[in-house]
């Protein structure tokens, strides 16, 4: 039995989580926030993490990757949120993922060295305006080749050089498409979220030229968003567990009715329950990766699980950063809001806590 | 990550599943089969039949083979929790000697008392209480008032224990004593190993609110223990306690996830049969339910993970018991909320008997408080864990 990182995956985590404390901290990232009309795509971090092979993690040997798995790739998502670091790492990753699964020869040879290197960004497009992330809630069609309809939201589609859109086609069969950026019918609209961490837009496609995979069938569609799922899991597990860190550091020190505010029960008991939450969400997102990683018979379960514990983890863990630090935690001088807006922009990506909630219901009644 | 148990375990498994296959009468599997029973019979018939799995050699799991323990690995003893949970098996009718006393006696008894006491206790010949709390003594455990003053080289002891487990059934109790006259809190208590069975101890049934007596009250009243049945040294109690409770510690969330997951597919089946599994406010706090025993699950992987590097898991035993106890907790309120009125009826159709459910619903109540309650479980994350300040 070994439920533990190895000490490579540990290595790993630090090299990032030091690369992002020496050369992208908090002044970086507050730098990204307060330019809303800038691409949110600092390139000096990108090629950082690039070098690190944070984006090859999960990208074939044979592709100039490092051939790892999820539990690698979680260990990388889970520093980034911790530094709330703004670029498309997340969107890129699952790019490449679509075509690992998915893709013929010569599409992961086109792609796959170009997005483990950072030479590409990628993006993913799984899901319409007010759909669910099941494959039911595609809202573009495919007919002869051509797209027609619109993804909302989509990561970093301003900077993507590459988009793998799900649509579903005549018969209602969802698959999986490449689109260039720049292709004809292509519309991409900003949509200004309000996490300046990131930037995220709404996609139109208007008879614009497609390439399906290979073999990017409803398989394929379901275990993206699976995928999808624990790296945004294990993003805001990153976040969770830095937002509570930073606040019980605070209470530790700050002062009122002459004690340490962290001395008094009410927070006490808040902090230490936040800390079993946010321990489980990390088991579960590790268990997850491993589930999806050995194909376990489990993984529908295990991916419910890490989806719905961790963003109800990170939501709560970043509603009593703000709490916790008083007042000052509610200004935008201060950090907390990076990690609150984080936290509630991906929540719901890849599916909220109560849609895995239900989705455990209906694997489970 | 490697969530597989060695070759040797898995064998391990085996045998024990065809033991317990051959062991577990067919009626013991039926919901509710212990609650038709006496508290006596019940006690008895699982007396019995655990020293015949003594005698198999499948008790004392990872205890040395030189106390007459199976001398096996963690792995073994979280597979052996998950088997008999699954099997059906009974619990252990000396749980507080097994768990705590036993590895106690290895890490500081005397020769004489590793002796004397391990083995009768193993095969149940001696039934083991543990006297700590006390009326005046709950959470603040160094409040204890029983004293003891030698006479001879004898102490004679007064005083009240209760939340005794077993205590109706109990032969010997580790009893927590003020044996130093004027002594306050930690301070000048010692672990007294005291005989029952004399005129000077009297146990008391004590009826919980589930209707069933687990528990008991224990009083002393010039009880007499030699001043040699003294577990680790005279005056030095609390440092025998702590070492004692830290062998709570283990991985033992295999076996509770088992049973727990048991019972959510028990009640999500109630739930159907009542027609409230299309609810969708039902259907989302079950599956709340079901998200913290995963949680449980993958955290007692966790836990078996650091015991078996031999690491000390210190106060996170805190969390675990947090996690265990408020997750098995939430899913009996769950059951109530789901099934609404029924939920509250033994027998809301002639074919349905939900008493078991009830047993397990009230039982859920005492599992927050005793073995230290949510609130002292959260003041330790809170200071030894997350560094707040006291």
């Amino acid at each position: 039995m070994f439920f533990a990182l190895t000490d490579e995956q540990q290595a790993f985590a630090s090299t990032v989580t030091e690369f992002l404390a020496d050369r992208f901290d908090l002044e970086a990232v507050r730098g990204v926030v307060e330019d809303p009309d800038g691409d949110g795509h600092p390139l000096t971090l990108w090629k950082g993490l690039a070098d690190q092979g944070a984006l090859a993690v999960l990208v074939p040997e044979e592709h100039d990757g490092l051939g790892l798995g999820l539990v690698d790739a979680q260990v990388v998502a889970r520093a980034l949120g911790a530094g709330v670091a703004p670029g498309p790492w997340l969107a890129t990753v699952l790019a490449a993922e679509a075509l690992r699964i998915a893709g013929s020869a010569e599409q992961q040879s086109r792609w796959l060295p170009a997005l483990a290197a950072g030479e590409t960004v990628g993006t993913v497009a799984l899901r319409g305006e007010g759909g669910a992330w099941d494959g039911s809630g595609i809202t573009v069609d495919v007919n002869d080749g051509r797209l027609n309809g619109s993804a909302s939201p989509v990561d970093y589609p301003a900077v993507a050089g590459l988009i793998v859109v799900a649509a579903t086609d005549a018969s209602g069969t969802p698959g999986l498409y490449l689109v260039e950026a720049g292709a004809s019918g292509l519309t991409v609209r900003d949509q200004h979220t309000y996490d300046g961490t990131a930037r995220v837009g709404a996609l139109e496609f208007a008879d614009t030229p497609a390439e399906p995979l290979a073999s990017g069938d409803t398989v394929a569609v379901q275990a993206l968003l699976a995928r999808g799922a624990v790296l945004n899991a294990a993003d805001l597990v990153g976040v969770a567990r830095e937002a509570l860190t930073r606040t019980v550091a605070y209470d530790r020190d700050r002062n009122q009715f002459g004690v340490p505010v962290g001395s008094f029960q009410a927070l006490k008991h808040a902090l230490a329950d936040l800390h079993v939450a946010v321990t489980m969400a990390e088991h579960a997102v590790l268990f997850a990766a491993h589930a999806l990683d050995t194909d376990d018979p489990g993984t529908a379960i295990a991916v419910a699980v890490a989806g719905s514990k961790a963003s109800d983890a990170a939501w709560n863990a970043t509603g009593a950063m703000i709490q916790f630090f008083g007042g000052i935690g509610f200004t935008w001088e201060h950090e907390a809001h990076f990690f609150y807006k984080r936290a509630r922009r991906r929540a719901p990506l890849f599916g909220s806590s109560a849609e895995h909630r239900e989705a455990l219901a209906a694997l489970t009644f | 990550m490697d969530l597989t148990y060695t070759a040797e375990e898995e064998q391990f498994r085996q045998e024990l599943r065809t033991w317990l296959a051959e062991n577990i009468p067919t009626e013991w599997t039926r919901p509710g089969y212990w609650a038709t029973l006496s508290d006596t019979e019940s006690f008895e018939k699982r007396r019995e039949w655990e020293a015949r799995k003594t005698a198999a050699g499948f008790s004392g799991i990872q205890w040395p083979v030189e106390y007459g323990g199976r001398g096996g690995t963690p792995g073994m003893k979280a597979i052996y929790d998950e088997e008999t949970v699954r099997a059906h098996a009974p619990q252990t009718v000396n749980v507080l000697g097994l768990t705590f006393l036993a590895p106690t006696i290895m890490a500081i008894g005397t020769e004489e008392q590793k002796a004397e006491i391990i083995g009768p206790m193993l095969r149940n010949e001696v039934i083991w209480c543990q006297g700590f709390s006390e009326p005046g003594a709950g959470s603040d455990l160094a409040a204890v008032a029983t004293r003891g003053v030698l006479d001879g080289d004898e102490y004679v002891v007064n005083g009240q224990k209760i939340w005794t487990t077993n205590a109706m059934h109990g032969d010997k109790i580790f009893t927590i004593v003020r044996t130093e006259a004027g002594s306050e809190k930690h301070k000048g208590l010692s672990m007294l190993l005291i005989d029952m069975n004399q005129p000077g101890v009297e146990a008391r049934p004590l009826k919980q609110m589930s209707g069933a007596s687990e528990f008991g009250e224990v009083f002393f009243t010039d009880a007499r223990v030699k001043a040699t049945d003294c577990l680790g040294e005279i005056g030095q109690g609390w440092r025998t306690a702590m070492l004692l409770l830290s062998f709570e510690r283990g991985a033992s969330g295999v076996g509770q996830y088992t049973e727990f997951r048991r019972q959510y597919d028990d009640i999500v089946a109630q739930a159907k049969r009542f027609g409230r599994a299309d609810d969708p406010v039902a259907r989302q706090e079950l599956a709340r339910c079901l998200v913290e025993l995963e949680c449980l699950r993958y955290h007692a992987m966790h836990i078996l993970t650091q015991v078996e590097q031999g690491k000390d898991l210190g106060s996170e035993s805190s969390m675990t018991k947090l996690q265990w106890s408020e997750a098995f907790q939430d899913l009996w309120e769950a059951f109530e909320h789901v099934l609404g009125p029924e939920a509250t009826l033994a027998a809301p159709r002639p074919d349905v008997d939900l008493s078991p459910f009830h047993a397990q619903d009230h039982w859920s109540r005492s599992v927050t408080i005793w073995g230290g309650s949510s609130q002292v479980q959260r003041n330790i994350v809170a200071e030894r864990v997350l560094g707040l300040p006291r």
